[in-house]
């Protein structure tokens, strides 16, 4: 079949571009699938009402690597990164608010009129952070070690991590193999006295788990989501895509958006190719799928070509959503008392380690926080055009709201979503709720129908330490699955989910490693 | 020297009394001290009620170590292990679920609730046994430095690295998982009904101030297939006479080898100077000089109380105050007329093991809940055993004694610690309605009743913030970060000064391990 392709990839998200522009710079002939009519997935940009545009499913866009921006000369096609600094604002109630900088002695400052030994502490925190910065980076930077297969070269690397981890000195290795285990609760709680600053410090390592403050092992996370992050790109996600689609598209990628996968076709327990929603059958020697793995392998492959317990692994995959995401359309920017006629671009919403705690402990009996947890990116403060003009734009990621919500998920429950959702902003800025000009909201459920992500995870599964040292399952963790010419290139995939970009360049190289690639 | 003792041991728990024999075995002069009347710690019997003898703190054996059991030669001190029969679930309606030492008759229980269930609870049972070999070598060797240069420290981790891989990635896949899992995910993978999964997660949290839904409580299940009582696998039992009989079978062999033993004698504090021990001061004043002091308290205890933060730098000191306690669990022990009768099921065979009141994850997980935010669970986890069925010697004919392990009960009330007293009786309540719910009449039962908050064990058997293991048993405070990093290995920043311990590896409950190993590692040291 000379008009084979020889790669096809499923799903049009960043990850999915990002393995489609490197194979094609390789000269590879790529053709790539998206189900939406439109490109971009979780980091797309969409007009939730009418004038307003969302800046993503996931509005972060500072994990992404450098190196693929690099490699690809996404410069070229517009990308930019954000060239201002700019903090968080963490309000509380009674207008004593925080407002963190990447600048540890901003912060610090701005510490120190809550505390002065936290603002002291805070410091050493941060130098902490920044010698094992390297030591992280490097594991998630790079492909996962091959540990079913563990040869020479493969226990050399493992050995050269080792002695990188060595290398830091006894006192911060022991440190770090202390902390990793530890419940951010804990490990915060040893350093910080100021229950706003622990609380601001921790939101982000429960973002997408299954975890409180409480629960051990997301000091892991906490430590990821301050290592692994560098400058937002101007735009955020959105800016991405584009500059995505336009490399793929220069290099001779062929998109086909609308189009649905239903089926990766297998003979002889390898790969031939794709059979989409209207029956047509599209050959290609490799397949490289940037879904979710357990709709990659319990949706589009009969169970016939899948080991048992393989298959009884993808099952066991924990994927259970617990983030919401609501997009609100306000006529101004609201005013926060602590900081009057400021405009912060991003706003976390928790007072206390205790109030995080409550706000989990629902989701475990598949209820929602009453007073849930806000991460807010205001993409407008950057972007005005993507609202009418002094009009504004939240893009808020809510934990903790269950994808099985015990009740139901009904057009009640989700405003009552909303309305929990409004009055805790309200809570903090006085005066929000009559900003609301029009609301849009995805529970776990709708993201899941919508964006085909299993269990409404939008990082393709949870980050936890066990699936994240071996993503998604033993079998398929260096992107090479059972089946031949079958490639995982996603969120499920190491080092796991965010806008990264990551697993999708990790796949691509693997993929071009390929003897018979070709 | 003019030392009266190679070592005095300062107290007379279990694990202190297996090391003090260990040492005199060894031909060395050792003397025990012990607070209370009685030796034993939180090891012990006690006639509580005239007739009614109790095991007023742990009550079930598993992990003791079969090493210390022939090298000490207890059996012939009178120790004796009777093997639990059964595990039983109480519900609110029907039989509940009974898990027996048959295997066939376990399954055609589980199969009440899921079939599925019933098939895969055996292979369960042999991938767990089979991990739990793995987890093993921890418990009898020291645990391995990962910051050590030395070359024995780098050929252990050599050897666990390979023990980790050469089974393929799946194995180590399944050792992460256990490490760092949740009981019920982890549970989760295998099981179905909530029924089974409930009493198989509780084993994953007991001691801990952590839930069923809590990552890192799942390798804890593995101590049910760890067991071992004279090499056999997966048992757990009652020590005949109480579990203070342990502790008495290792304070005998002890004193056959010349070891001295003193009750009532409370050491005020550890004798340093410059950086050296060198005895104990009573609080009487007497002063008795030893050429080494091992301490057999917890963490907290010996440091700050006994050593003093005078004698240790400021970055030990911050060490220890932040290891972590925080006591979960308390105690109720009854003296009954009859045995409890449980709606649904006739009979009395169900009641010859494990008695646990957990009939779900979530009503386990909301018991921690509670607990989160300094309440103790109004409907706790509870686990009962009745030790006079199958040891009449414990309790007068026709009555019994009841156990009842109860958690949570957070030391840290909202209220303060110092709270407990006012809560004991309304604690004590709590428990007795909880079961009175499976058991109509039992109220009726109880002639006496004792109620131990965990604020009690800190009062009267030393334990700090009531915590029966000497401290947290999560990740961040076991191997070789148990109590810290780089004191793992029994040796304190004193010199002369040791610990022998459930606050050192591998930790707590009745094995025996600390003291075992402390005592070789001491031996070895040549400071005796």
């Amino acid at each position: 079949m000379s008009s084979a392709y020889d790669v096809a990839i499923i799903g049009g998200g960043h990850n999915g571009l990002t393995t489609a522009c490197l194979l094609a710079q390789a000269g590879r002939k790529v053709v790539i699938f998206e189900r939406r009519p439109q490109l971009g997935g979780l980091a797309g940009s969409e007009e939730f009402s009418p004038g307003y545009h969302s800046s993503g499913i996931l509005h972060d866009s500072s994990g992404v690597r450098p190196q693929v921006i690099e490699q690809l000369r996404l410069e070229s096609y517009g990308l930019r990164y954000d060239s201002e600094p700019r903090p968080v604002l963490i309000p509380r109630e009674d207008g004593r608010s925080l407002l963190l900088w990447s600048d540890p002695e901003r912060s610090a400052a701005e510490i120190s009129a809550h505390s002065q030994r936290d603002a002291k502490t805070y410091h050493q925190y941060r130098a902490f952070l920044q010698r094992i910065a390297p030591i992280l980076q490097r594991v998630f930077t790079r492909p996962p070690p091959n540990l079913a297969d563990l040869g020479l070269k493969e226990a050399l690397r493992l050995g050269s991590q080792a002695i990188g981890l060595r290398l830091l000195g006894k006192s911060d290795m022991m440190e770090l193999l202390r902390i990793v285990p530890m419940a951010v609760a804990d490990w915060l709680g040893e350093q910080f006295e100021t229950p706003l600053l622990q609380a601001a410090l921790a939101a982000p390592a429960l973002h997408h788990t299954f975890t409180g403050p409480r629960s051990p092992g997301n000091s892991l996370n906490l430590l990821l989501s301050e290592t692994l992050s560098s400058r937002p790109l101007a735009g955020g996600p959105p800016a991405l895509v584009v500059a995505l689609e336009k490399a793929a598209r220069a290099l001779g990628a062929e998109i086909r958006a609308d189009e649905a996968v239903e089926e990766v076709r297998i003979e002889n327990g390898v790969v031939k190719g794709v059979v989409l929603a209207d029956g047509e059958n599209v050959p290609a020697r490799v397949i490289a799928a940037s879904c979710h793995p357990r709709h990659l392998f319990l949706d589009l492959l009969s169970p016939r070509h899948l080991a048992i317990e393989f298959e009884q692994n993808i099952i066991n995959f924990r994927s259970r959503g617990t983030c919401a995401k609501v997009h609100l359309a306000l006529s101004s920017y609201p005013e926060f008392p602590s900081h009057p006629n400021y405009t912060a671009a991003r706003i976390r919403i928790g007072g206390s380690l205790d109030e995080l705690e409550r706000a989990f402990d629902p989701v475990k009996y598949g209820e929602m926080s009453e007073r849930p947890i806000l991460e807010i990116s205001v993409p407008t403060v950057t972007n005005p055009e993507t609202a009418p003009t002094g009009h504004h734009v939240f893009s808020i990621l809510v934990h903790f709201v269950p994808f099985d919500l015990r009740s139901g998920w009904t057009d009640i429950s989700r405003q009552l979503l909303l309305d929990r959702v409004v009055s805790r902003v309200e809570e903090v800025a006085p005066g929000f709720t009559d900003l609301v000009v029009d609301a849009q909201v995805l529970t776990p459920f709708d993201l899941e129908v919508e964006y085909g992500v299993t269990g409404g995870h939008l990082l393709h599964g949870e980050p936890a330490i066990d699936q994240l040292i071996q993503r998604p399952v033993p079998e398929c963790a260096g992107y090479a699955s059972p089946i031949d010419g079958l490639y995982l290139c996603g969120s499920g995939a190491h080092p796991g989910g965010g806008i990264t970009c990551a697993p999708g360049a990790l796949a691509a190289a693997k993929i071009l490693r390929r003897r018979t690639g070709r | 020297m003019a030392e009266k003792y190679d070592s005095i041991i300062v107290g007379g728990g279990h694990n202190g009394l297996v090391c003090a024999a260990y040492l005199a075995k060894s031909g060395k002069r050792v003397l025990v001290l012990e607070k209370r009347q009685v030796l034993g710690g939180a090891a012990v019997t006690e006639e509580v009620f005239p007739g009614f003898k109790f095991s007023t703190l742990s009550y079930v054996v598993s992990l003791f170590r079969p090493s210390i059991i022939r090298d000490l030669e207890l059996p012939r001190h009178g120790m004796e292990i009777i093997p639990l029969e059964s595990a039983f679930t109480p519900h609110f309606e029907g039989p509940g679920l009974c898990r027996w030492l048959d295997p066939a008759r376990t399954r055609r229980e589980i199969s009440r609730f899921s079939v599925k269930d019933a098939e895969v609870y055996p292979e369960f049972s042999v991938a767990m046994t089979k991990t739990s070999r793995f987890v093993k070598a921890f418990i009898d060797a020291p645990a391995p430095d990962p910051t050590s240069f030395a070359l024995p420290d780098l050929l252990q981790l050599l050897r666990v690295g390979r023990a980790l891989t050469k089974d393929g990635a799946s194995f180590l896949d399944l050792q992460t998982k256990l490490l760092t899992m949740s009981s019920a995910d982890f549970l989760d993978r295998w099981f179905e009904s909530d029924a089974l999964k409930a009493p198989m997660a509780v084993s994953g949290i007991i001691g801990t101030f952590l839930g069923v839904r809590s990552p890192g409580t799942a390798y804890v299940l593995l101590h049910h297939y760890m067991g071992e009582i004279d090499g056999a696998f997966r048992s757990w039992g009652f020590s005949k006479g109480g579990t203070g009989q342990i502790s008495l079978a290792c304070a005998r062999a002890a004193e056959e080898h010349g070891a001295e033993m003193r009750t009532g004698v409370q050491v005020q504090h550890i004798q340093v100077k410059n950086g050296r021990a060198s005895g104990v001061v009573l609080e009487n004043g007497e002063v008795i000089a030893a050429k080494t002091v091992v301490s057999n308290c917890d963490p907290a205890r010996t440091f700050l109380g006994l050593v003093g933060e005078d004698h240790l730098d400021p970055e030990v000191i911050a060490k220890v105050k932040r290891y972590k306690f925080r006591g979960s669990s308390g105690k109720v022990n009854l003296a009954v007329d009859r045995l409890p009768q449980f709606t649904g099921r006739e009979g009395t065979a169900h009641l010859r093991g494990d008695i646990a009141i957990a009939p779900s994850i979530e009503y386990l997980e909301r018991a921690y809940d509670q607990a989160k935010y300094g309440e103790f669970s109004s409907r706790p986890f509870i686990n009962m055993v009745i030790p006079s069925i199958m040891d009449p010697s414990v309790a007068p004919p026709g009555k019994h004694v009841i156990s009842l392990f109860v958690q949570y009960a957070p030391y840290h009330l909202a209220s303060g610690p110092d709270s407990w007293p006012q809560h004991r009786e309304k604690f004590g309540d709590t428990v007795i309605d909880t079961i009175a719910e499976y058991c109509p009449g039992f109220r009726d039962s109880i002639l006496h009743r004792q109620v131990i908050t965990p604020w009690d064990l800190e009062q009267e058997y030393g334990l700090t913030e009531g915590n029966i293991f000497h401290g947290e048993l999560t990740l961040e405070q076991l191997l070789f970060q148990r109590p810290m990093a780089p004191w793992s290995r029994y040796r304190t920043p004193i010199k002369n000064l040791w610990m022998c311990g459930s606050g050192t590896h591998p930790g707590g409950g009745v094995m025996g391990a600390p003291g075992q190993q402390s005592a070789t590692h001491l031996l070895k040291s040549g400071e005796i």
